[in-house]
């Protein structure tokens, strides 16, 4: 394909601030693409904004709080699309393919972080680049070709309407490479069609998929990311001391009692673990009691009931991510990405589908047409349940759509992804048809009143995620689950249904999300000790990095996109869940326990712990200058503060 | 006297000789004023696998989550809790993906 625009990106000096010698483990340099005048350049950054954003969703929010003010919405062309990477990105620490992508999503038209692995880290620093920040929209569907200092953006005219997958084969084809030599990032038909929840997939199955990042780059006619593995040299500070922290954290993985259950088979053990505490949403939050003998849903059984072969990431020693081949009923012989335990939930249980093989071929269906599996999930439960009920009628759809049909699924997938009757509603999320539709409807509907959704639990019975989800400035979880605890002062385990236990749970483990997804590192490997990821760092960058410095920068970058949030007008007053979302189960282990009546003192708590004014929710001067961000409590409280 | 009901799920099961699927039952016997403590202590020390990843020190840790008639520990029940014949306890490993 012939390049519309093609560069050689200058290398510009370094700034005067930056006498320092550059850390190890970073490239050094920022990749700027301008859609709208097709001029890409690159940019230095100084050691001193490298030691304060690390990268990823650090570097990222810095990115977004300056250059997307309030009145650039999320389908703005000078919205920013970043796509970065972190220091570890590209070094042989286990899962190091990591891409965080930040930009303000259409779901929320608010802030999103949300990550994917395979290798389009390590490509892109291999390649001399640290992140790659798109703004502009282009006028004929572009692609971003990145080989070295060759940069390109290139015709994708033949890609269009192509799902992922196609288009990861299309672009191999054309270069000649396989595997990991291209790492292709691209949007379906859904981002294509600005669905609010479209996804980036990339690398056969890995997914960015929240807060509908995948509409923001279709909006910017923007069909792919193809990064070539570069030839750039990329060294450590501390290569021997790199090497010993990577080893420690894979013993912590393999050895460690609970991490070594995703060493060996990724979070396919969530499925049988969730539901026996009644943490797995069946029939859209309808049930928490599996009609079915869970026996075929054990880890083990998930896995050796396909043909298998493992799919690692960039450098990584878990046995977590595998393709897999359907073995039986309208699909057999089809080659899929082995569902996450999310996909497991969205595309199985939460609409009520119970077979293992068509659950995992409606998975890699829904990543190859671009969308969020769990906003699908919820989408879908929803429209089932609403048949069910009459509240959306046969005729409205088109075909006939009851629990567990997972051919109907796809239809449905198809109805939303092109746009198609019922489709165009539905293909602004669930929130926004539920609120179309009105009650009864509405009442049936999983959401956040900001427009984001759960990930796929049930939050009724795992009261932290859904404090996390609906307080995070991420459009997702912020702050993550419990990994060992009580290295920063978090007991082990709280009551999960005393409303400010779980509070006070939440605000203590925060920082240590925003730190890992600002590394380049497959969350999945950080399951380790932070300590371990401190000297890994450090080894990686030459600095001293301690577990605290870890912290304050995390909650730092969390009270950045506060911020950007408030800017958004996501404000405390969006923070409360859907009818549904917080409704009492009705049976299964939580059966009885209300988050609602609990609701009120959970977000007090919170506010109170993490130092934010409960009113505006603005972070407290005190709380900015705890974290060392000064600058921003001037700018949130004005200089007389 | 009378038992206990103990089941091991899924991946515990690894840390009592089984293959990290499925589940395996025991049948704790207990004696007047046994609690949920001295039925877990009973079992893991005859697994020490299980014994390193249910305890720090004397208290629970991070890594099993109990449950106590099908309720989380710290609900209704906690180590101290008496137990009495025909009720039962689950050990689930804790999740951490997904």
């Amino acid at each position: 394909m012939p390049a519309l625009s093609t560069s050689t990106p200058s290398r510009a000096k370094r700034p005067a601030s930056a006498a320092a010698p550059r850390p190890g483990g970073y490239a050094g340099q920022l990749l700027r693409v301008n859609l709208t005048t097709g001029k890409i350049w690159s940019e230095p950054w100084s050691p001193e904004d490298m030691r304060e954003l690390i990268g990823g969703v650090g570097l990222g929010a810095r990115i977004l709080y300056r250059e997307v003010p309030v009145h650039v919405h999320w389908d703005h062309p000078e919205n920013r699309l970043v796509l970065a990477t972190g220091p570890l990105a590209g070094l042989p620490v286990w899962g190091t393919g990591g891409l965080t992508v930040v930009t303000r999503g259409a779901g929320t038209d608010g802030p999103t972080s949300t990550q994917a692995n395979g290798f389009f880290g390590a490509n892109l620093k291999y390649s001399g680049y640290d992140a790659v920040i798109v703004q502009g929209a282009s006028r004929k569907w572009v692609y971003l070709h990145i080989h070295d200092d060759v940069v390109e953006l290139r015709d994708a005219s033949h890609l269009v309407g192509k799902d992922t997958w196609q288009t990861q084969d299309l672009l191999s084809a054309e270069y000649g490479l396989s595997g990991h030599q291209l790492s292709v990032y691209s949007i379906g038909p859904a981002g294509e069609g600005l669905v609010r929840f479209a996804a980036i997939q990339g690398d056969y199955g890995h997914v960015a998929s929240k807060n509908g990042c995948g509409a923001v780059m279709g909006k910017k006619k923007l069909k792919a990311v193809a990064i070539v593995r570069g030839t750039h040299g990329l060294a450590a500070a501390d290569p021997r001391g790199l090497v010993q922290a990577a080893d420690d954290i894979g013993h912590d993985l393999r050895t460690d009692p609970t991490a070594r259950s995703l060493y060996e088979y990724g979070t396919l053990p969530g499925v049988v673990n969730l539901h026996k505490l009644g943490m797995l949403p069946i029939k859209n939050y309808t049930t928490n009691v599996s009609p079915v003998d869970l026996g075929p849903w054990e880890a083990r059984q998930l896995r050796e009931g396909f043909d298998h072969r493992g799919h690692q990431c960039n450098a990584c020693g878990m046995h977590h991510c595998h393709m897999q081949v359907i073995r039986s009923g309208p699909h057999k012989g089809t080659l899929v990405d082995e569902p996450e335990y999310e996909g497991w939930s969205g595309a199985g249980w939460t609409i009520g589908a119970t077979d293992p093989q068509a659950v995992s071929w409606l998975n890699t269906e829904l990543d190859r047409a671009g969308l969020d599996v769990n906003e699908f999930g919820w989408l879908c439960g929803w429209v089932m349940e609403c048949v069910e009920k009459g509240y959306i009628t046969r005729a409205q759809l088109g075909f006939d759509l009851r629990w567990g049909d997972v051919e109907g699924a796809r239809k449905l997938v198809d109805l939303i992804v092109h746009r198609r009757g019922l489709g165009a509603l539905l293909a602004e999320g669930v929130k926004r048809a539920a609120e179309k539709l009105g009650p009864p409807a509405q009442d049936c509907a999983v959401y956040t009143l900001k427009g984001a959704v759960p990930r796929g639990h049930d939050h009724r019975a795992r009261w932290h995620e859904m404090l996390d989800t609906i307080t995070s400035g991420t459009s997702t979880l912020e702050t993550g689950n419990p990994v060992h605890p009580t290295e920063v002062g978090v007991p082990a385990r709280v009551d999960p249904f005393d409303g400010v236990a779980v509070a006070k749970m939440v605000a203590g483990l925060r920082g240590r999300l925003g730190f890992e997804d600002s590394l380049g590192i497959c969350i999945f490997t950080t399951r380790t000790r932070l300590e371990n990821l401190c000297r890994a760092l450090g080894a990686a960058t030459g600095w001293s990095y301690t577990v605290d410095e870890a912290i304050r920068f995390g909650r730092r970058t969390g009270a950045i996109l506060r911020a950007c949030s408030l800017r958004c007008g996501i404000t405390p007053a969006t923070e409360y869940p859907s009818t549904r979302y917080a409704s009492i189960p009705v049976d299964g282990p939580a059966k009885g326990q209300s988050i609602a009546e609990q609701w009120g003192k959970m977000l007090d708590t919170w506010y109170a712990e993490v130092g934010y004014d409960r009113k505006t929710g603005k972070p407290l001067p005190a709380t900015c200058k705890a974290l060392g961000a000064e600058w921003l409590a001037k700018e949130l409280w004005g200089r007389s503060r | 006297m009378g038992t206990v009901a103990v089941e091991v799920v899924s991946w515990v099961t690894k840390f009592v000789g089984g293959d990290g699927s499925g589940r395996k039952m025991f049948e704790e016997p207990i004696v007047p004023g046994a609690t949920v403590r001295s039925v877990l202590e009973g079992l893991s020390t005859r697994y020490p696998e299980l014994h390193a990843a249910l305890w720090e020190g004397r208290e629970l840790g991070e890594h099993i989550e109990v449950l106590v008639n099908d309720a989380v520990l710290g609900i209704a029940h906690t180590l101290e809790s008496p137990l009495r014949p025909g009720d039962r306890l689950a050990l689930l490993g804790q999740f951490m993906g997904g």
